[in-house]
């Protein structure tokens, strides 16, 4: 059995999108879906090239439209309730294959991007390979990389099939040189180096931050003030000390409480911070909905149109 | 709808339609008007021009980055402009380097480029290692770049999509030799980094108008519009809720644990809270009702 094709789920869940596993039925669907697959790249292949872009337009349409009527279809309380349980009627029945059907659909992308990683590998074969051949500027780190990315797929496969054959526990146990090899290339080697990576951006914080808090003109310097009170709120001494300096003068003075350190930050992130997040929250909402708009209706033209 | 489906918030749904509405009605009328309909400047745009002359004048390559997200609204928008990019670059046969961590941007990002060389009237100046795939991985994409940065010293750089972390270490990396960046991030948490490392920064939606103000194709153009319209209507939406929740705020009713008083309402049956995010009810299920 093809291993995602034992991942559909079990009783209750099963629906019109799969079925138990080893049955006819889901190889009867697995024909239809890579007859449709194969067919509908035929058909685009076979196209006149003015044909191509109608042809794709529609399957964008019918492919957005699933997630258009997700949204805006009420919605079945719970797609679990089994089969015998669940209401009939034309909504109700619409609802739950529309829900049964959001993990089928959402398949669809990670097997694309699967058949796309291919693409990528071989973007960087082509690169590297051929800066080996003619031997340019730092052409042993291209040997490094490839060796590395062989290196890397060998005993991640490896060990996913050792582990697939002899069980977790039983790999932790032997700990057999497939164990021993992932776990010096991925933990030993890429999680290491990869938290190198990231702690560099403390330093460039610091060094962005130096160049940014300078005082050059009026924004740079409430970026400076309100950078201040933020860092200074953090720092438990210091508000302590600021926020009884204010205490002493008059705790029962409400105006003169305004100042205390947590306050003034606290109103900086309530009233400035919060409403201007929103407020290009909104835009990138809006944004994003146009674009999606444009793209689902095919509205859009990128590239050199 | 006998008990099976909860009302998911009506009013939300119709504002949806509604910004919809607006973004189509927009786009009818700068069709008619040929995209003549008013744009307001945006100074981080009128960069990339220069930011171009800078690199041809200096004949290092032009640096794009589509961020690390999957292929989707914000990288294909973040590919349409580097395809204006990749257009200006073309005319003056300046060198670039588009990089991606996604394979499926990369492919879209390789079809894209060629096809603006072939537009451009110079398929033979179209390098097909110009635009790369570094790295599925953040940081190992991160460190691709970062070294493609420093080994090519990019004079100018665009980095424009969804960042996280790896954001300031490519501002900063292009800030260490000099490069000019034009930096946009629809994350906000990353926002403030390019802010403090960046030399212009699109913030929030003037990435998505970036397009509309480069090409002024009028879809675009329209769309643009629509999304200011639907930004008044929200604006108006925030401003009534306030009116109508400070209203329901002064309202009293019966308090149901001390008989005889009353009480303020609770946030959860106010008016607003219910029209946008009304309570899920309970499913009892074998014939059940909510």
């Amino acid at each position: 059995m093809i291993p995602w094709l034992a991942q559909a789920p079990a009783e209750p869940a099963l629906n019109m999108w799969n079925a138990p596993a080893g049955t006819p039925e889901i190889w009867i669907k697995v024909g239809i879906a890579m007859l449709a697959g194969f067919g509908l790249l035929a058909a685009l292949i076979a196209a006149p090239t003015r044909l191509r872009r109608p042809i794709s337009a529609a399957f964008i349409f019918v492919a957005g439209l699933f997630w258009v009527l997700v949204f805006l279809f009420p919605k079945p309380i719970d797609s679990q309730t089994p089969h015998d349980q669940r209401p009939s009627g034309f909504v109700q029945n619409v609802s739950f294959w529309l829900a049964d059907a959001i993990p089928v659909v959402s398949n669809f992308s990670n097997i694309l991007t699967a058949f796309i990683l291919g693409l990528g590998v071989f973007s960087l074969m082509r690169i590297h390979l051929m800066r080996v051949a003619k031997k340019q500027t730092d052409w042993p780190f291209s040997i490094v990389l490839l060796v590395s990315m062989v290196a890397m797929a060998t005993f991640g496969y490896w060990d996913w099939k050792t582990r697939l054959d002899l069980g977790g526990a039983k790999v932790d146990e032997a700990w057999p040189l497939a164990a021993y090899g992932k776990d010096l290339l991925f933990d030993g080697m890429l999680q290491v180096m990869e938290a190198a990576m990231f702690s560099l951006i403390a330093f460039f914080i610091l060094s962005a931050a130096y160049r940014a808090f300078r005082i050059r003109s009026v924004e740079a310097t409430i970026l400076l003030c309100a950078a201040l009170i933020a860092m200074l709120n953090l720092m438990g001494a210091v508000v302590v000390t600021w926020d009884g300096m204010i205490e002493s003068f008059g705790k029962d003075n409400a105006f003169l409480m305004n100042f205390t350190l947590s306050s003034v930050a606290g109103f900086i992130r309530d009233n400035l911070q919060t409403p201007g997040i929103r407020a290009i929250d909104f835009g990138i909402g809006l944004g994003a909905l146009a674009m999606g708009l444009r793209l689902w209706l095919s509205l859009e033209r990128v590239g050199g149109n | 709808m006998d008990g099976v489906y909860y009302e998911k918030g009506w009013l939300g749904v119709v504002f949806t339609l509604m910004v919809a509405g607006f973004i189509l009605l927009n786009i009818y009328r700068a069709r008619k008007t040929s995209g003549k309909l008013f744009i307001r400047r945006i100074p981080g745009l009128n960069a990339i021009d220069d930011s171009i002359g800078r690199a041809t004048e200096m004949g290092k390559p032009v640096l794009m980055v589509p961020g690390i997200g999957t292929l989707n609204a914000i990288s294909v928008q973040a590919l349409q402009i580097f395809a204006y990019v990749t257009k200006t670059a073309a005319k003056f046969a300046n060198p670039i380097r588009l990089c991606c961590l996604d394979p499926a941007v990369y492919t879209v990002a390789q079809e894209i480029i060629r096809d603006v060389y072939q537009t451009e009237g110079v398929p033979e100046n179209y390098d097909p290692d110009s635009v790369r795939f570094i790295s599925d991985r953040q940081f190992a994409f991160a460190a691709g770049v970062s070294g493609i940065i420093l080994r090519e010293r990019t004079a100018a750089a665009f980095l424009m999509g969804e960042f996280f972390a790896e954001s300031l270490i490519l501002a900063e990396t292009l800030n260490s030799i000099g490069a000019i960046q034009v930096a946009c991030s629809t994350e906000i948490t990353q926002t403030p980094f390019f802010v403090a490392a960046c030399d212009y920064v699109l913030i929030g939606d003037e990435f998505y108008a970036a397009s509309a103000y480069l090409s002024r194709q009028p879809v675009l153009v329209g769309s643009l519009v629509g999304q200011d319209w639907s930004k008044l209507a929200i604006a108006a939406t925030i401003l009534l809720g306030a009116l109508v929740n400070s209203a329901d705020g002064l309202k009293r009713v019966p308090d149901e644990a001390k008989p005889g008083e009353t009480r303020v309402l609770k946030a959860d049956e106010k008016m607003i809270t219910n029209l946008f995010s009304p309570k899920k009810p309970e499913w009892k299920p074998a014939g059940g009702t909510q």
